[in-house]
């Protein structure tokens, strides 16, 4: 056989996330966070998923957003997604396939771990990221995600 | 000519047609068959116009996918080449594979977590990544093998990944030496579904087909709904058209609709050879699924003209009934109205009682075939026929037996006569019968005697049994009379002359029955008269004991002295006065004055002497007969016992049962009862024994007859043995001769009346 159902790999890739929520890595509490400078205090859900999806470059007050996205495999990209846009890694990687193939968008700039999300921070203003909750510190300001 | 006549009849032939499709037998379904016919082919027609629509839209979209999947195929393609151009150039200026590092961080190259760009040696090892994971040496892989001469663009060929179980598709190009020579190979990777992505199941369905194809006819990614697979190997040139170089005109996309060898489903299938890759992509919409909103369209459709045809059908249906209906009612009305006019016309025509022609159709029929006789000299004869004595039969039985009886004469007549021949019933009792073919004296003669015998024959009415008889008179054309009316009216008269001669015959007209009618008119119309102008008197004749010689009784006897014509004879008046019916009043005053003349008698000579007196047919049958006879006996103060009523055996004969209770009645009153004429013609001994007699008077013709020869001698003799054993005493009348009345004293006959005795003698008045 050689055809494999999308389906299929995203059991196997959901199987993989149960398995990890077994882990110690899984109990990651991931919390959105833009740049102290940056007005918004909260966020909902479905914006903060439009941001990272490429569906949206606006914050709701109209200002320019930018993404700034985790390594895939890391713990805190997996909670995130699942907990903004409730996701699975290979519907994200559908999702940015299609993306870039019809032309419609590029997917977010990726950095590793928490510490570059806050360097990336500091330097774009604009910017909105996601990191474990124990990461956060001044150079951040958490995201009210409803 | 003949063409003509052919045109014209078949011109005839339409004209009839077309006025017979105006009855509903045929409107109806005509007209049915005909909306059933407009209503189908709209169906038919829309619902090809449907599937026409679906079709097209089909073709265009597959033609439209086609051209933004070929676009998109070739932008994502020119990507991937220019990031493998790219690498190749820092490569080159770097010498190094450590540049991939360099240009990812610094977001140069494709996004990493869908592709994977490396850099692999002159020997296939991998000297860089962005991704790890990936194989460590391609130097057997086909996209690196290709690079070993002219620098190209290569598509590797799809490589399954074992542990997720998805396809590898690997793009490369050639990594030279500052001197030019190969230095290996830096190659991007990448899912090949990323190549199908764009399946928008919205637009292509779970069953649409999206797919990249080599031209070495080796798919490199496909995807049918939401499974993705590669690597099938087809036909290339089977598959996607050689691009045919159209300068001007638009360069449209064929679009086939076919089995797609690959997976067997039938699509509208559309390929495009990419200009500068050696690739084609190919785009399948399922017939199924796009067909699919137009087969429910189209069954709608149908299910609604099959619903509208049931109900037209069902509208027609009951509307071509009800039109049906109302033409057979039409029809029966049309129908009854004709049979009531034929009814009608028949009852114009014919005798409601016996079903015979009338007197008016007869006289039509009479006409037409003396017409028919005169035309070709033909001869024709009328028999009238009246009943014996029917009078009788309707007054003593009433009637409904006076009706059945007619009926049956009527029946009897028919049977008697030829086909040909004609009865019918000119009212009351009398019938004629028209014979208008073979009317020569013995066929006449033949037909009169077969009606004679035919009527003759006993009747069973109400229970009762009885006889009639009937005359015939016969007139012929053109001997007797040569017009309608003068044949009638002389069969009439013939028929009379029948009656005068005793009944139960036929006459043939003779010249002098004008004469003696005028005889009968005018004693018709004298008898009206006779009783109140006392033109009758009676007559008495002694009758003698033959062994003592003395006078025991009389017999009155009626006479008529008319001023104008003279005696008038009993048998020339009597049958008028039975026909007339005067013959009540007529007997009614016999009977009295006879009583009255009895009483006289015997005070003026002190013997009590018996009077007979003999009762006409119509008489005895009167109902009132025993009430008046009572009456009688009372005014006159005459002794019963010495009235001695004679009636004759045909009387009896006629009706039994009502003459035997007549009988008894009279009886009951003291008076005696004689049997008058007897002998005068065959008697039924066993009938008349049935009856109870005091008298039996022997029939002057049987005295007589007596001398002629030894024969008659014995008849006689037999006459009177039979008369005594059916009363005490005998008496034979008409007694001319001497010797008839030593003979008769020979044979112990008790008494005698006749000439040989004395002449009748009126009794003086006061």
């Amino acid at each position: 056989m050689t055809q494999v159902p999308i389906l299929n790999a995203l059991r196997i890739a959901a199987l993989g996330t149960l398995l990890g929520i077994a882990g110690n890595r899984a109990m990651a509490d991931v919390v959105a966070v833009v740049s102290p400078r940056n007005p918004a205090t909260t966020i909902s859900k479905r914006e903060v998923s439009n941001i990272f999806l490429g569906k949206t470059n606006r914050f709701p007050d109209g200002t320019p957003a930018v993404a700034i996205d985790q390594r895939e495999g890391s713990a805190q990209r997996e909670e995130f997604y699942r907990g903004v846009s409730n996701m699975q890694p290979a519907e994200i990687k559908a999702h940015w396939s299609k993306m870039i193939f019809t032309g419609r968008g590029q997917p977010p700039m990726m950095v590793d771990g928490d510490e570059q999300v806050k360097k990336a921070l500091a330097s774009r203003p604009d910017s909105i990221g996601y990191i474990d909750r124990a990461a956060v510190d001044d150079r951040v300001k958490v995201l009210a995600v409803e | 000519m003949r063409l003509n006549e052919v045109s014209m009849r078949r011109l005839h032939t339409l004209r009839r047609w077309l006025s017979q499709g105006t009855e509903p037998m045929l409107l109806f379904p005509g007209l049915t068959i005909l909306l059933l016919g407009v209503l189908w082919v709209a169906t038919v027609s829309l619902v090809r116009l449907e599937y026409a629509n679906a079709r097209d839209t089909a073709t265009t979209t597959a033609r439209e996918l086609t051209e933004t999947y070929e676009a998109q195929s070739v932008r994502a393609l020119r990507e991937i080449d220019r990031t493998l151009k790219f690498v190749a150039y820092a490569y080159a200026s770097a010498g190094d594979a450590m540049v991939l590092k360099d240009l990812g961080d610094n977001a140069l190259l494709l996004p990493s977590f869908l592709f994977t760009v490396s850099i692999a040696d002159a020997n296939g090892n991998i000297r860089s990544s962005t991704n790890d994971g990936g194989p460590t040496n391609v130097a057997e892989a086909d996209y690196f093998k290709a690079q070993r001469g002219q620098p190209v663009f290569a598509v590797g060929l799809p490589q399954r990944d074992p542990l997720s179980d998805t396809w590898n598709l690997s793009f490369s190009r050639r990594l030279d030496h500052r001197d030019g020579s190969f230095a290996g190979v830096v190659i991007v990777s990448v899912d090949a579904s990323y190549f199908v992505s764009g399946y928008e199941q919205t637009k292509l369905g779970q069953q649409g087909f999206l797919g990249l194809l080599g031209t070495d006819g080796i798919f490199r990614a496909s995807r049918s709904g939401t499974a993705v697979t590669a690597a099938a190997a087809v036909d290339y040139r089977h598959i996607v058209p050689e691009v045919e170089e159209e300068p001007t005109g638009d360069n449209l996309i064929p679009v086939s609709l076919s089995v797609n060898s690959w997976d067997q489903v039938r699509r509208y299938t559309a390929a495009r050879e990419l200009y500068e890759f050696p690739l084609a992509v190919i785009v399948g919409l399922a017939e199924k699924e796009q067909l699919r909103p137009a087969t429910a369209r189209a069954r709608s459709y149908l299910l609604r003209s099959g619903g509208t045809s049931v109900a037209l059908i069902a509208l027609m249906f009951a509307l071509g009934r009800l039109s049906w209906q109302l033409q057979k009612s039409r029809q029966r009305a049309a129908q009854e109205q004709l049979a009531h006019a034929r009814h009608i016309e028949y009852i114009a025509h014919h005798d409601s009682l016996t079903g015979l022609p009338n007197r008016g159709f007869f006289s039509t029929m009479l006409e037409q075939s003396l017409a028919v006789a005169k035309r070709y000299n033909h001869q024709v004869a009328v028999l009238f026929l009246d009943l014996d004595r029917f009078k009788l039969i309707n007054d003593s039985l009433g009637h409904d037996a006076g009706d059945a009886l007619l009926k049956e004469v009527a029946h009897r007549l028919t049977d008697a006569v030829r086909a040909s021949d004609i009865v019918a019933r000119l009212g009351g009792d009398e019938f004629v019968v028209l014979l208008p073919e073979k009317c020569d004296q013995e066929s006449l003669e033949t037909v009169a005697r077969r009606v004679l015998a035919f009527v003759s024959k006993p009747y069973n009415l109400l229970g009762n049994e009885f006889r009639i008889t009937v005359s015939v008179g016969i007139s012929r054309y053109p001997e007797d009379a040569r017009d309608e009316q003068s044949l009638l009216k002389n069969a009439d008269l013939a028929m009379y002359r029948a009656k005068g001669k005793g009944r139960n015959n036929f006459q043939l007209y003779a010249e002098s029955d004008n004469e003696s009618s005028l005889e009968r008119l005018t004693i018709e119309s004298a008898l009206q008269t006779a009783l109140e102008r006392q033109e009758f008197s009676l007559y008495y004749q002694d009758q003698l004991d033959l062994s003592t010689g003395r006078v025991t009784g009389v017999e009155a006897l009626l006479r008529w002295q008319h001023p104008q014509l003279g005696v008038i004879l009993p048998m020339q008046f009597i049958p008028v006065a039975e026909e007339t019916g005067l013959i009540l009043p007529i007997g009614k005053w016999v009977i009295e004055t006879a009583c009255r003349d009895c009483v006289a008698i015997q005070q003026a000579s002190g013997q009590r002497l018996t009077m007979s007196v003999n009762l006409s047919a119509r008489q005895f049958t009167d109902e009132n007969l025993p009430s008046d006879l009572a009456s009688i006996l009372k005014s006159t103060g005459v002794e019963p016992s010495l009235l001695e009523l004679g009636v004759t055996e045909s009387v009896l004969l006629a009706n039994v049962d009502r003459a035997a209770s007549t009988l008894g009645e009279i009886r009951a009153l003291g008076v005696r009862v004689a049997i008058d004429n007897f002998g005068a013609s065959y008697s039924s001994l066993s009938t008349l024994s049935k009856f109870r007699f005091d008298t039996v008077n022997i029939d002057g013709s049987v005295i007589r007859d007596f001398e002629h020869s030894p024969e008659d001698r014995k008849l006689t003799e037999a006459a009177i043995a039979m008369g005594k054993q059916l009363a005490f005493t005998v008496v034979a009348e008409g007694v001319e001769t001497q010797e008839q009345a030593q003979f008769l004293r020979n044979m112990a006959c008790d008494k005698a009346q006749g000439f040989y005795f004395g002449h009748p003698t009126r009794r003086n008045q006061g």
